[in-house]
């Protein structure tokens, strides 16, 4: 027996369905939020590694629920590459989902981001779209979103820096005296330094604490709140509505369908364990780029029998992660503290610089047109990490005294990166499906702890982005080298950041190339609606969190609308 | 020592990714077990077994029988033997890792992980002609080494010395409160004691364990 009918059920309690929350319930509407995994409560977070980064804290475990990954192609043997288990392209399982453990950088995207296909025109190899919506579309939901969830900057001027009404409702977060030396560096390069813009409060805003510059923020939640997350700024406003029905630790596996091929219901598991079924009105699905399309792809019927909605067949196609480089700066306290005293004596821990004068290029003579940005902060200051970064595997790996005295070294430095946030050309080999559609070379089906298939990713890169990327991480690396420290350090000039996610289900005007309309509504299924990265053409050049949420207030702006019209 | 379990014998290569790739770190998944594979499997299995027949080996340890923990230590104070700053040893990395394992989530890592302490014995007995907990440090080196840390990526052995390491690092570096980075031995030798890199700001009485133990490995669902 299904539950009574709700308004509506949103499947996701992170940057997409947090804000969808948020509205509906305070529209006066009544919402029930699925979350898969619990509801922390703030003194939970603890500044303990082994709780938070190394357990099922946060992520689960790749045995319990695991993502399969493999490159696109061919392997030398002239089959294609095995599927691995990992834990890959997860983002925190618990109320306020990915923005739980972020590191809250929120920029903005570009009008140009809008227009890519425009702007680029064709690229072979790529299915490079324009979104069917513009910049100046989603500009007040951006003000609305940094306001709501709170975010700490000031938008100076620069040749990238996007149109915008208001400066961010808080001033900017303290900073180490090193952003002043990535503001020099950069300006003695030609290029421009900017302040990140940080979702963590630098003031109390809205009743919330602000920022204790402790030393551990990405990869853990914040105890004071102070963090832009979901579940610290939203979902508690939310609930005091009386109007939203939180449930965590539930876990959906299907859409349902009635017979005119409307969304019916949402059948989950109960943190019993106890399959339930919960009708609506509505039904909002946001649990990740690769969780989204996989919940759909699982929903199979009559009508569509290869995934809710999926008459065009894009479902889990045009799969974006962010492109990846990073290279880290190493300064030895004890040599250069003569110049800057402050490496030993300051503990701010946010450097807050960026750098988008790469993010569009004027023509293709280094083989790219669109770029991304630079982010210059500290390395992560987790103890486990660091270690066993330094004890590196196979013939780089060391063990013994020479693994202490890299330790020992490590002790005497302050070491800076930067990372990049680079395009991702969607194409046809970058896609979601499901583990029964990539049975093991036994015939077996891959499936998680619930026994349902899991989704199976592959990744097949743009030549392109790779010239991309390596060019910013070398023209990254030339601000780095400006500050003179003892050592660069090349991490990566390829790769994906696969907690940033997007497209699978993309939004566009033609429901033969496209999954959502530009409301992010169902083409085929006119009361389901998707609200987390899958809606994104394309992923821009930066951390896409702040445009999920700016997205998902747009989106609920549209509902609103709708729901009071369609009648109470 | 005896080899009180089925070492990684009955583990099939996939199952094995599923276990190893969390604790790596993410990116790093399992190839074939890392049992001996060149080896006929004819070696009688041991015969001791706790719930089988034979009396139970005798441990004064919460996972790994006395011969396997004397394994684990010297394996652990190789990875970070005490010079003038202490060592794994000193900062109880084994009793952490002893520990550690009895986590409900990790219970099938706990039977990998041990498996491997099997095959570093095995490994250093072919090499050296001796047990790995009496072999000399230089032999102990080379079996970790070049059986172990140079291993082939794809092979079980690679994948174990990965593990040995993590969860050395585990019990050196994280929260004191479940067992390892006795003192904070560890934080202070990296300098996350030091201004701007401090680690671990927790409550004088938190105790992780606890934390773990309210981590449900399963929505109620198959655990």
């Amino acid at each position: 027996m299904a539950l009574d009918p709700v308004d509506v059920v949103i499947i996701g309690s992170g940057a997409g369905g947090g804000p969808m929350a948020f509205e509906l319930s305070k529209a006066g509407f009544k919402v029930v939020l699925l979350e898969k995994g619990p509801h922390y409560q703030q003194q939970e977070f603890v500044h303990d590694e082994i709780l938070n980064s190394r357990r099922n804290f946060f992520m689960p475990l790749p045995w319990d629920e695991p993502h399969l990954f493999r490159p696109g192609g061919k392997s030398k043997s002239g089959d294609e590459h095995p599927f691995k288990h990992t834990n890959d392209g997860w983002t925190a399982n618990c109320v306020g989902g990915g923005t739980v453990h972020m590191s809250g950088y929120f920029y903005r995207l570009k009008p140009i981001d809008f227009r890519l296909r425009t702007e680029l025109g064709a690229v072979k190899g790529a299915n490079v779209a324009d979104w069917p919506i513009t910049y100046e579309d989603l500009e007040p939901f951006y003000e609305k979103a940094e306001f709501e969830l709170g975010v700490s900057g000031n938008a100076v001027p620069h040749p990238m820096r996007e149109p915008r009404k208001k400066n961010y409702p808080l001033p900017p977060l303290r900073e180490h005296p090193m952003a002043q030396e990535v503001e020099k560096a950069c300006k003695s390069l030609g290029w421009h330094a900017i302040p990140t813009a940080r979702g963590i409060l630098s003031q109390e805003h809205q009743g919330r604490a602000p920022c204790t510059y402790c030393t551990l923020c990405g990869s853990y939640g914040c105890e004071h709140g102070a963090k832009a997350s979901t579940g610290a700024a939203l979902i508690p406003r939310a609930l005091k509505t009386g109007n939203l029905d939180l449930r965590p630790r539930c876990m959906a596996k299907e859409v349902t369908v009635d017979e005119k091929g409307r969304a019916k219901s949402v059948i989950y598991f109960d943190p019993d364990g106890k399959e339930q079924e919960q009708a609506a009105k509505y039904i909002v699905v946001s649990c990740t780029a690769i969780e989204s399309a996989r919940l759909l792809l699982m929903s199979k019927s009559n009508r569509f029998p290869n995934g809710l909605g999926n008459d065009s067949g894009q479902l889990g196609k045009n799969l974006l992660f962010s492109s990846f480089g990073e290279s880290r700066a190493h300064f030895k306290v004890s040599k250069q503290k003569e110049r800057w005293p402050w490496l030993e004596t300051s503990r701010e821990p946010f450097i807050n610089r960026s750098c988008q004068d790469f993010y569009w290029m004027p023509d293709d003579k280094f083989g790219f047109r669109k770029g991304g940005t630079l982010g210059f902060m500290w390395t992560h200051p987790n103890p486990i990490f660091a270690g066993a970064g330094l004890a590196k595997r196979g013939k780089e790996g060391v063990f013994g005294k020479a693994l202490k005295e890299r330790m020992r070294e490590y002790r005497d430095s302050r070491i800076m990166q930067f990372e990049i946030y680079g395009e991702f050309l969607p194409t046809d080999g970058t896609y979601v499906m499901l583990s029964d559609k990539a049975p093991t070379k036994e015939g077996k089906v891959v499936t998680d702890k619930y026994g349902l298939p899991v989704a199976a990713v592959t990744v097949t890169r743009h030549p392109t982005d790779l010239k991309m990327s390596k060019f910013l991480v070398e023209r990254g690396e030339e601000v780095l080298a400006n500050l003179q420290p003892d050592k660069v350090e090349r991490i990566g000039e390829s790769g994906e950041t696969t907690i940033l996610q997007g497209g699978t289900c993309r939004m566009g005007k033609d429901p033969a190339t496209s999954f959502l309309d530009a409301d992010c509504k169902s083409h085929v299924v006119k009361n389901l609606y998707v609200v987390d990265g899958s809606f994104m053409p394309s992923i821009g050049g930066i951390p896409v969190t702040l445009t999920i949420a700016a997205n998902s207030f747009r989106v609920a702006s549209r509902m609103v609308e709708r729901l009071k019209k369609e009648g109470k | 020592m005896p080899r009180r379990s089925s070492s990684l014998k009955g583990l099939s290569r996939r199952v094995f990714v599923h276990r190893l790739a969390f604790m790596g770190g993410g990116v790093i998944l399992l190839g074939s077990a890392c049992t001996d594979e060149k080896k006929p499997s004819s070696k009688a299995p041991e015969p001791a077994k706790p719930g089988s027949q034979g009396a139970p080996p005798t441990t004064s340890h919460l996972t790994f029988t006395n011969e396997e923990f004397a394994v684990l230590s010297a394996a652990v104070d190789r990875i970070l033997p005490r010079d003038e700053d202490p060592g794994a040893l000193d900062a109880n990395v084994h009793g952490y890792i002893d520990a550690a394992l009895q986590a409900q989530q990790l219970r099938k890592m706990k039977e990998d992980f041990t498996g491997g302490l099997h095959a570093l014995d095995r490994r250093c007995g072919r090499m050296h002609k001796v047990g790995f907990a009496q072999a000399t440090p230089e032999q102990q080196d080379d079996v970790l080494k070049v059986a172990f840390k140079e291993a082939p990526e794809s092979s079980g052995e690679y994948k174990w010395y990965d593990l040995l390491v993590t969860l050395t690092m585990e019990g050196f570096l994280g929260d004191p409160s479940y067992g390892g980075n006795k003192n904070k031995a560890g934080w202070k030798l990296m300098g996350f004691d030091l201004v701007g890199k401090e680690a671990g700001e927790v409550s004088p009485d938190y105790d992780g364990k606890q934390h773990l133990d309210h981590l449900r490995c399963g929505s109620g669902k198959g655990c």
